[in-house]
């Protein structure tokens, strides 16, 4: 997926995306780094010991990878993957059966070196409408993507 | 045989911010890769970096402690990393903060590949007190 020219305004949507939690996808998650042992994230009992929950909980890292995947979508990934950051606070859990909306709006953008910085406001709601994870993005889009000046 | 946990059990005030851990190396596979993608749901994803928790893992092996929560992580992107690479990650204790009475940990870590190539930058703040925002949660 390449570079898309286009212009950025304050208040341009970013998004949604929208993910359903299970406890196979936090697994995999954790799995994939070679994470074997039980943990908060893969097991009750650990979970309980731990954090005093009463289930596991998904990684505040999963959700990182979502807001990446929603501002990679967006700005495309030969833009994204090279100047792309999402920062998050995690203010509630996340956890298996849970539905997860991300959302963005431009926030603003300024002029770098190398091109324009655009800036996210990121949000992030489950299926109650509580917000699990607030924070910004930003990605600096080359001039080649953006569109002639007149 | 059990193993010995030769870890420091982590004394917050004495913690120097800008401590910087012995590096960390590890091949990123392919079968790594996929599994993070079919956990995150995302074929395109490109930097499972993120779930190696690299930032923390070296300070997990130095110091024990009673677990945290992560609070607040950004994640830099640079180049997504190549199958079959070699990473290599120096991570340090990038700042320490008492907040309504509960101590964090910001840890930060570079991953850079066997060819030099800058792969992403992790910054992690985690709460040193598990059980009080479970009691949250729970509430």
């Amino acid at each position: 997926m390449g570079g898309i020219v286009r212009s950025y305004s304050e208040g341009d949507p970013v998004g949604p995306l929208v993910k359903e939690m299970t406890q196979e996808a936090i697994n995999l998650f954790e799995g994939s780094a070679g994470q074997s042992g039980p943990s908060q994230f893969t097991d009750e009992e650990a979970a309980r010991e731990t954090l005093g929950t009463s289930g596991t909980v998904a990684s505040g890292r999963m959700s990182i990878s979502f807001a990446l995947e929603m501002m990679r979508r967006h700005f495309g990934s030969s833009v994204f993957n090279h100047t792309g950051m999402v920062d998050l606070r995690f203010l509630r859990p996340v956890r298996p059966g849970d539905t997860i909306t991300f959302s963005g709006e431009v926030a603003g953008t300024s002029l770098e070196a190398n091109g324009q910085r655009v800036n996210v406001k990121i949000q992030v709601q489950n299926q109650r409408g509580d917000t699990t994870a607030v924070g910004m993005g930003s990605t600096i889009v080359p001039n080649a993507f953006l569109p002639a000046e007149e | 045989m059990a193993e010995v946990d030769n870890r420091v059990p982590l004394d917050w005030d004495a913690l120097e911010v800008g401590e910087v851990f012995e590096k960390f190396e590890y091949v990123l596979t392919q079968d790594m890769i996929n599994e993070y993608r079919r956990g995150v749901m995302d074929p395109e994803a490109a930097f499972p970096t993120i779930s190696h928790k690299v930032d923390v893992r070296q300070f997990n092996a130095k110091y024990s402690d009673n677990g945290s929560v992560n609070a607040r992580c950004a994640f830099h992107c640079y180049n997504s990393p190549v199958p079959g690479k070699r990473l290599i990650v120096t991570a340090w204790v990038a700042d320490k903060y008492l907040r309504r009475g509960k101590n964090y940990i910001v840890t930060e870590a570079t991953s850079v590949d066997e060819d030099g190539r800058l792969i992403d930058r992790v910054i992690t703040h985690e709460l040193k007190q598990p059980w009080e925002v479970g009691k949250k949660w729970e509430g």
